[in-house]
Order: C-alpha cells, then sequence, then structure tokens
C-alpha cells in the first residue's frame, strides 16, 4: 500500500531524516515508533509533502508520489491527522469535518459510521473546532481525515496530551476502521503500551533510521520495550 | 441638522467605497501576508474601464440606448480588474507569500508602472465620465439633497458586500479559502489546492477595486492617479478594522470614512487626513491588533 523507500528529508538546510525506508502494507495497523526527535514526525510529513524530500521513492498504490503536491496525494486517498490535531479553531465542528470532503470536491456526505464511531461530534456540532477539550480535538481530526474514505489514515501521536479513558477510545476508534472498513492505518507515538496493544507491525526509529522492525508477539514486544526504555 | 444628515450621507458613500477597496486588501493581507500597493491601480483600472465603455457606447450605439454603459461598465470593469489581478498573482505575488517587506516594495513598483502605463495609452489630463441620466441629480427631503448616483454606489456596494458573503462562508469555494486562511500546510492536506485559492481570491479583491473604480468614476475626473486617494484611506480602514474578518473591515472602513468627511466638513481637508491619521494612530496604540481579531495560533507568532 505504501511503501517508502530510501528518502531524505530536510527542514531547511539540516536534514532530518537520511536513507529512511519502510513498508505499510494494505489493511494493516503499523506503527512508528520512538523517542522526542527521532524524525517521526518528520517522516509523516514527508509522506504528506509538507518537508522537503530532495531524494528517495514514496510509493503509494503502485505509484510514486515524492514530486507532486500535497493536495493531489491527499485525493489518491490519504488521510491525515498531525500533531496537534490543527483543527481549523474559527470553523464549527460540522464545518471542520465537511472539510474532510474537500479530497472529493467538497461534495458528497461525511460517511454515517464517523458519528457512531465519535457520537460527541454530533452533539457538538455547531460550536467552534477552537472550543473543544483535547480529547474532542483529537477525535474530530481523525473523523476530518476519514470523511472522504481514503485507503490509508496517517496518525500523527494521536495521544498526546489526552487523557487515559479518551486514550482507551481512540484506539478502540483505530481498531475499528480497520476492520470496519479495511483502512490501512500507520501510527506515529511515543506511548509505547498504546503501541503495542493496537499495532500489527512495529518499526523502532532512532536519530532519523529505523533500527528494528518487529511484528506482535512476545520476543519482539520485549525488544522493542529494551530499545525504548534503555 | 439638514447639513448634519447630508454630510452623514456623503461620509456613507465615502465609506462604502473605501469598503470596496479594502475588502481586497484585507483579504490578500489576511491570507497571504502580502502588502499590495498596487491594489489602488484596481480602482484606477476600473475607472477608465467605465470610460473606455462609454466612449465605446458613444460611438457604436445610438443616443438612446447609450445610459445603459455604465450598466455594463460594471462587469466590464469588475472582469478587466479581476484578469489583470490573476496575471499580477500568478508572475509576480505568488512569489512573495510571506515576505512583507519584500511584496510592499515590488506591488509599489507595479504601481508605478501601472500608473505610467494609463498615462501612455490615456494622457497626463484627466477624463471623465459622464453620468447616465438616470443617476443624474438627486431626490431633496426636507431640505437636504441625496443624489442619486451616491445613493446607487451604496446600494452597489451592499450588494457587493452581500455577494461577498456569500461566497466566504455559503460556498465551497470560501470554505478553501477560509481553512487556507486559518491554517494553510492543513488546508493542503485536506486536499485543497491553495495556489489556486490565493490566485482567485487575489482577483476576487482586484475585481472589487474595479467595482469601486466604477463609483469613483461617476464622482470625479479620471487619471493616472485617482487610485492613490483612495488607497490610503482604505489601508487604514483594514489596519483599523483587524485582519481577516468581514465585520472589521465594514466597521473599518465606515469609521474612516466617515471620520473623514466629518472633519473636512468642519476644518479642511488636509487637516481632515492628519486628524484621522492621529485617530488611527492612537487606536493603535491601545489596540495594535485592530477591531476584530481571529484568536488563533497560527495568528499569534
Amino acid at each position: 500500500m505504501l511503501k517508502v523507500e530510501h528518502i531524505d528529508a530536510c527542514y531547511g538546510e539540516s536534514k532530518v531524516i537520511s536513507d529512511l525506508s519502510f513498508e505499510v502494507p494494505k489493511g494493516k495497523i503499523v506503527s512508528l515508533i520512538g523517542r522526542n526527535g527521532v524524525g517521526k514526525s518528520t517522516t509523516l510529513k514527508s509522506i504528506m509533502g509538507l518537508v522537503k524530500t530532495p531524494s528517495g521513492k514514496i510509493i503509494f498504490d503502485g505509484k510514486d508520489i515524492i514530486r507532486i503536491p500535497t493536495y493531489e496525494r491527499v485525493k489518491l486517498g490519504i488521510g491525515y491527522v498531525p500533531q496537534g490535531r490543527d483543527i481549523f479553531p474559527q470553523m464549527t465542528v460540522q464545518e471542520n469535518i465537511e472539510l474532510g470532503l474537500q479530497p472529493l470536491g467538497g461534495k458528497g456526505k461525511v460517511p454515517d459510521y464517523l458519528y457512531e464511531l465519535f457520537p460527541i461530534l454530533p452533539k457538538f456540532a455547531k460550536r467552534k473546532g477552537g472550543d473543544l477539550s483535547g480529547g474532542q480535538q483529537q477525535q474530530l481530526a481523525i473523523a476530518r481525515a476519514l470523511a472522504a474514505d481514503p485507503k490509508i489514515i496517517i496518525l500523527d501521536e494521536p495521544t498526546e496530551g489526552i487523557q487515559p479513558s479518551i486514550i482507551q477510545d481512540i484506539g478502540a476508534a483505530i481498531r475499528r476502521i480497520n476492520e470496519w472498513k479495511g483502512i490501512t492505518v500507520l501510527l506515529v507515538e511515543q506511548y509505547l503500551d498504546f503501541v503495542l496493544e493496537n499495532a500489527e507491525e512495529i518499526y523502532v526509529m532512532e536519530k532519523g533510521s529505523v533500527v528494528f522492525k518487529g511484528g506482535r508477539n512476545e520476543n519482539d514486544h520485549n525488544e522493542i520495550r529494551r530499545l525504548m526504555t534503555e | 441638522m439638514a447639513q448634519f444628515i447630508s454630510t452623514l450621507f456623503n461620509g456613507l458613500s465615502l465609506s462604502s467605497i473605501i469598503l470596496l477597496t479594502s475588502i481586497g486588501l484585507a483579504v490578500t493581507f489576511g491570507l497571504m501576508r502580502v502588502i499590495n500597493m498596487a491594489h489602488g491601480e484596481f480602482v484606477m483600472i476600473g475607472a477608465y474601464m467605465t470610460y473606455v465603455t462609454q466612449q465605446i457606447f458613444a460611438a457604436v450605439f445610438p443616443e438612446s440606448v447609450r445610459d445603459i454603459y455604465y450598466i455594463v461598465s460594471i462587469p466590464v470593469a469588475f472582469g478587466t480588474a479581476f484578469l489583470l489581478g490573476s496575471l499580477l498573482e500568478r508572475f509576480v505575488i505568488q512569489r512573495l507569500y510571506g515576505r512583507e517587506i519584500d511584496s510592499l516594495l515590488a506591488t509599489w513598483g507595479i504601481s508605478l508602472i501601472l500608473q505610467q502605463a494609463a498615462r501612455s495609452i490615456f494622457g497626463t489630463q484627466g477624463v471623465n465620465v459622464t453620468a447616465p441620466s438616470f443617476l443624474q441629480g438627486g431626490v431633496t427631503v426636507g431640505g437636504c439633497t441625496f443624489s442619486y448616483n451616491r445613493i446607487f454606489i451604496m446600494f452597489m456596494v451592499l450588494l457587493c458586500l452581500f455577494i461577498v458573503w456569500i461566497i466566504m462562508y455559503k460556498s465551497n469555494f470560501g470554505k478553501q479559502m477560509r481553512a487556507v486562511m486559518q491554517n494553510r500546510p492543513m488546508a493542503q492536506c485536506m486536499g485543497i489546492n491553495s495556489r489556486k485559492v490565493d490566485n482567485i481570491t487575489f482577483a476576487l479583491g482586484s475585481g472589487l477595486a474595479g467595482i469601486a473604480g466604477c463609483s469613483v468614476a461617476l464622482l470625479g475626473s479620471i487619471d493616472s492617479t485617482v487610485g492613490q486617494s483612495y488607497i490610503v484611506n482604505s489601508f487604514m480602514a483594514v489596519v483599523l478594522g483587524g485582519v481577516g474578518k468581514l465585520a472589521g473591515t465594514v466597521l473599518g472602513s465606515t469609521i474612516i470614512g466617515s471620520a473623514s468627511i466629518f472633519t473636512e466638513n468642519y476644518t479642511s481637508s488636509t487637516i481632515a487626513k492628519a486628524i484621522v491619521l492621529l485617530i488611527v494612530i492612537v487606536f493603535l496604540q491601545k489596540r495594535p491588533q485592530g477591531l476584530f481579531v481571529i484568536k488563533s495560533r497560527s495568528l499569534d507568532e
């Protein structure tokens, strides 16, 4: 589904990622985990085309997307939930979700299952996005990214600054969209337990490159724990 | 009392012209962080287009239908300014995003080029348009005369304002525009082509300035500097009103327009300019962000 091959990524003049490769198979929940500042968010921004990627390939659905602009990538079926949510603060909750329909040209309807998944959203439909709490904004951001029925959803630290009970809900929601709709998930996190509970494949990142790849078994989980805690 | 009302009336009609030019300025600054010094020249282009349309009508059509030239000139002025605005954005402004000082210099240069172009085409002498017969004269109520052309200008501006409001808050394009204004990278991640939004928004702002040019043409003679006299007031209106909200621009323009006419009425036009500027300076000491402000993280930086 999504294959990142030997990419470099830069912020201005400084190179943050060098020669990074990993793969997200169709229908899987894959996680990229690592400590602060190892380039996880930058990796996602490279996939979205928000940072400079001078070399490498990003293959999505068999097509190299590294040279096409951000808004065209989104139209191919990529939903993005950025770190810090980036809800449009002056727009209502409803308008924010409906913006998720823009990849389809702003037409169509928000799928009903999203309101089932996040029942608080219809309740707060008329409120300004900026007035919601962090957890509510996170749910709104996920719903917004799913509105156009993407093939893959990319989440950047969805648990950051959110209370534990909502984290449970978000974890459940991620698994459900994967099961119900078969949407592939790429999850970037530094919250280890959340990843071990939800991800099927896990890549550990250090200093801009992948140092370990593991699956859903005791040995791999122990190794990942060791890498993340030592 | 009669004098007060007619001053108020004149103030409002000036305000409405300022409003048309301010909307474009406010939106380009709010959306793209570009200060467009050439905006006044789109007023000039609109005014000259009115003149050109009149000349064409005078040459081609019989006397009886000549009056409708003015109605035709409005879409002509809008269209020309819209097209030139779109080209200007595409070839110059687009390269200056986020560089406020550079944009100031570059657009000032463009302003000079456009003024010189107007002088080369139409000569240094001012030209005049004749108001169509249905806009000549006025209605007198209780000792005050309200001229038809000023009434017409006000209604036209209200109509434009209504259309802008519909576009901004009811259309899909408006949704895209507001999203880009509030968070550009995230808007792109929603599949919005922000370049296209920038271009159309800039062109729309220029087109509105063109319509302002149509109304300016009714009020006095047209020369290459006609835009300049309005643009200073418009800049003040934008600064006063705050960036990013239609309501702020409306209020800012009303205050600047009325304040200029009122002080002018009781002093002289030079003193009036100084006084209005003083009001703006004092106000901005107290509230540098303007009357209305969008509260968001991206604008706090």
